[in-house]
């Protein structure tokens, strides 16, 4: 066992600090931090990665990828999480990219992988539907070939950053006579400025409007836009959904608000002197303490497992287990924060800080980690026929 | 970077879980704590054919000179049968304390009988009503001889030596090796919440040889952070052996006509089981590797990371404990039942070796708690804005 890194790996880790802290804007991580990134610091910091080779490490190689062992991967996003850094756009680098590079056609490749790689496309996930959450494969939105067309009618929903999205990655229904409702679905690609789409925004429990429905009335878009084969797209959902949960754990987010946290409390008075010295609230940060170093560890086993070539079941705990941590992080900031951190919005400077004052719009904000990319209820399902055979 | 184990360790492993699995049948914690001696001598045995009372000891004094990942091995190996031997508390704690603290003399006698497997030493630190972590009562007059009253003391009834912490005139603790036989000792037998045999030991002017001269307290410290973490590695095996009873049993009894496994609520329950334990597995691997690493001359707080493990897996074994009775249900009440067994153990070792309590009061009282943790090492210092 032993838990050094290698010089190389060392070596590697300073390489990324480098760009990270050196040339991703200042402002622009403390805004991340504050959980107030606008899309302009997303495409910014994106950009700055991707002209370091940093944007996707993991697609083939000859669309950027780098090829990087199993460990330089884990130490990229646990770097990435703690320095602050806006996360490249996921449903751009983690979903619809690896798709396109390893079903799309050649023509897709070229016109959209660069594209998408740099955020000069903005890409939206078209998958939930109001009747279509965790039963996704229940999706009612139909694509009716016309000619060299599909035609699109149909409703989606909780579109995270759709109101920014240029094109859509959508899931959608060929063939209403298929005899599994998993079959007879597409993996259709489609530019939002059609005629046809309209977007509403959807305003969450934090009072922000991060999520989008669209609704779509006979929008025309060309095969050429299909990914893969007609009928297939459930496999490919479901490939994309399994590098979804990948980094969902967020174990170097934990880590950079724990460090907050901890520095924070030091300076908040209570009625017997600093947070920090609360056996109460210490208790509470020793048990969030202990709960990261297990899964950091857990998270390194999974990195070596897989490094002998070994897929590991355990990324379903990881979803689990790192977003139910991070969940628990928040409340105990906003508990930390107290009436200060009551305030969803303010333009009042607060002795407490920024991080205080956005503690309660971010716990209420961060309930959707157990809730999307799989429920955590789904992951239990997953882990309970997957691993324990239940 | 890497927290798995050697093909070698691994073997170590499939060869402690086949030996003792062979002693061990359905009823065998039952059987084993029941006899006379508290654990079984045919285990015993094997275990000492095998080297295992061994592995602690160095190459010198005729053991394996084995490290932490070892000690972790096979005492994962142990737990998984709820195997009662006394590894940990009649051996490798003692030998740790005498390879520290003992002269040359001490430890040529000692070390190899313990390494035999011929002997087991019972280590006598806790007193009725006192807390773990204050100096004992115990005194040590200026001839040596002790005087006061240790109890839980581990396995004390067939224990052919005590090492027992004391106070001497100069306010000094010391560690001091007392024969079983010698005068002056009262000795009251009973059961721990496990069914491992447990005695509360008076000492009246018990004659005793001090364990070398210096001042004890940080080779005690030591030796009871290995032990935190050595029985951490106990814990998983017992937990991952209570968790595949209770997946059996979900899948074949039947309640309403059905598998118990059709109830998703149980299902999840289970699951949950599952991924404490998978975490507590990685915390328990990762402070063995921490104590690795401190043996290999790296700058880490063993003690802390001792603590900040038993703490975590304390609490994670006191949740499995809880859970793996209540999936079982009634039959997970009786005694008859190895998962009642696993459960009692897991929970006797949540108050081992001062105990969850007092490891979660010097672990939030640390400074290190306000440092972002890293189980990397020397990776705590982050990149943060
Ligand atoms: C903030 C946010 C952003 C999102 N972004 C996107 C996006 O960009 N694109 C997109 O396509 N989708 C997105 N989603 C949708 C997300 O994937 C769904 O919300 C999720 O799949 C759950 O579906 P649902 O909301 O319909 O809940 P339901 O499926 O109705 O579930 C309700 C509750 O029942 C539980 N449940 C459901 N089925 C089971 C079962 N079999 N066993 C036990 N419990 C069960 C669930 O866990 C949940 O607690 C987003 C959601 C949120 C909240």
């Amino acid at each position: 066992m032993d838990l050094e890194l290698s010089p190389a790996d060392r070596e590697f880790r300073d390489g990324l600090r480098e760009v990270f802290l050196g040339k991703i804007p200042e402002d622009v991580r403390r805004r991340s931090t504050l959980g107030r990134t606008t899309r302009e610091d997303i495409v910014t910091s994106q950009r700055v990665l991707n002209q370091h080779g940093l944007a996707v490490p993991h697609w083939p190689r000859e669309w950027g990828g780098r090829g990087w062992t199993p460990t330089q991967s884990h130490l990229y996003s646990a770097e990435l999480q703690r320095a602050g850094i806006p996360q490249p756009l996921a449903f751009n680098v983690s979903m619809v990219g690896p798709i396109i590079a390893e079903f799309g056609s050649a023509e897709q490749k070229r016109k959209f992988l660069p594209a998408t790689a740099n955020l000069d496309i903005w890409w939206s996930q078209g998958f939930s539907e109001p009747e279509a959450g965790s039963d996704l494969a229940g999706l009612r939105t139909t694509a009716r070939r016309d000619g060299d067309h599909y035609v699109l009618n149909g409703q989606k929903t909780w579109t995270t950053l759709g109101q920014y999205g240029d094109w859509m990655f959508v899931l959608a229904r060929t063939d209403p006579d298929a005899p599994r409702k998993q079959q007879g679905l597409s993996f259709l690609l489609l530019d939002l400025n059609t005629p046809g789409v309209e977007r509403r925004p959807i305003r969450l429990i934090d009072g922000s409007a991060e999520v989008n429905e669209f609704f779509f009335d006979d929008v025309r878009l060309p095969v050429e836009n299909l990914v893969g084969e007609e009928n297939k797209g459930w496999s490919y959902a479901k490939f994309l959904l399994g590098n979804e949960r990948n980094g969902i754990a967020q174990i170097g987010a934990s880590q950079r608000i724990y460090a907050d946290l901890a520095a924070a409390a030091t300076r908040r008075p209570t009625e017997d002197g600093p947070l920090a010295g609360d056996p109460q609230f210490r208790a509470a940060l020793h048990r969030v303490k202990t709960t990261l170093l297990a899964l950091e560890a857990t998270q390194l086993r999974v990195t070596a497992a897989s490094e002998n070539g070994k897929a590991s079941p355990v990324s379903s705990l990881l979803k689990l287990e790192g977003t139910q941590a991070l969940q628990e992080l928040s409340l105990l900031r906003m508990r930390a924060a107290g009436s200060d951190g009551m305030l969803l919005d303010t333009e009042a400077p607060l002795p407490s800080g920024e991080a205080a004052a956005v503690s309660a719009a971010q716990y209420l904000n961060l309930r959707k980690l157990s809730i999307f990319g799989g429920s955590n209820e789904i992951q239990r399902g997953v882990i309970a026929k997957t691993i324990l055979g239940l | 970077m890497n927290l798995e184990f050697t093909d070698d360790q691994r073997l170590l492993f499939e060869t402690v879980d086949q030996a003792v699995g062979r002693g061990y049948p359905a009823g065998g914690r039952a059987a084993a704590t029941g006899s006379e001696l508290g654990w079984s001598d045919q285990v015993w045995q094997t275990l000492g054919e095998l080297g295992l009372t061994g592995l602690t000891v160095s190459a010198d004094h005729d053991g394996a000179g084995a490290g932490p990942v070892e000690v972790y091995t096979s005492l994962a190996a142990m737990g998984k049968h709820a195997a009662a031997e006394p590894l940990l508390d009649g051996v490798y704690l003692p030998s740790w304390l005498i390879a520290e603290l003992g002269t040359a003399e001490q430890a040529g006698q000692l070390l190899p009988q313990l390494a035999a497997g011929s002997t087991t030493i019972a280590v006598a630190h806790a007193e009725p009503g006192r807390p773990w972590g204050l100096a004992p009562a115990t005194t040590a007059a200026a001839d040596g001889s002790l005087t006061g009253v240790k109890s839980p003391v581990r396995n004390a009834d067939q224990a052919d030596r005590f090492l027992v912490t004391a106070v001497d005139e100069t306010g000094r603790t010391g560690v001091y090796l007392v024969e079983a036989t010698a005068g002056g000792i009262t000795r009251a037998d009973g059961r721990a919440a496990d069914w491992g045999h447990t005695s509360q030991v008076e000492f009246a002017g018990t004659p005793a040889a001090r364990l070398g001269d210096g001042a004890a307290d940080a080779a005690l410290r030591m030796a009871f952070s290995r032990a935190r973490v050595a029985i951490t590695a106990e814990a998983i095996g017992l937990m991952e052996a209570g968790l595949a009873m209770t997946v059996e049993y979900l899948k074949t009894r039947k309640q309403f006509g059905v598998p118990l496994a059709t109830f998703q609520a149980l299902v999840h329950r289970a699951v949950d089981v599952y991924s404490r334990v998978e975490l507590a597995r990685s915390m328990a691997l990762w402070a063995t590797a921490v104590i690795e690493a401190h043996d290999n001359g790296g700058a880490v707080d063993l003690p802390g990371t001792a603590d900040d493990a038993f703490v975590f897996v304390a609490d994670v074994a006191t949740a499995v404990a809880e859970e793996i009775v209540q999936l079982h249900g009634g039959i997970g009440m009786t005694y008859e039942s190895d998962v009642a067994h696993h459960a009692a153990r897991l929970i006797a070792i949540t108050e081992s070796f001062g105990g969850v309590s007092s490891a979660r009061r010097r672990a939030i009282a640390s400074e290190a708690l306000l440092v972002a943790p890293s189980a990397l090492l020397g990776n705590a210092t982050s990149a943060a804005p």
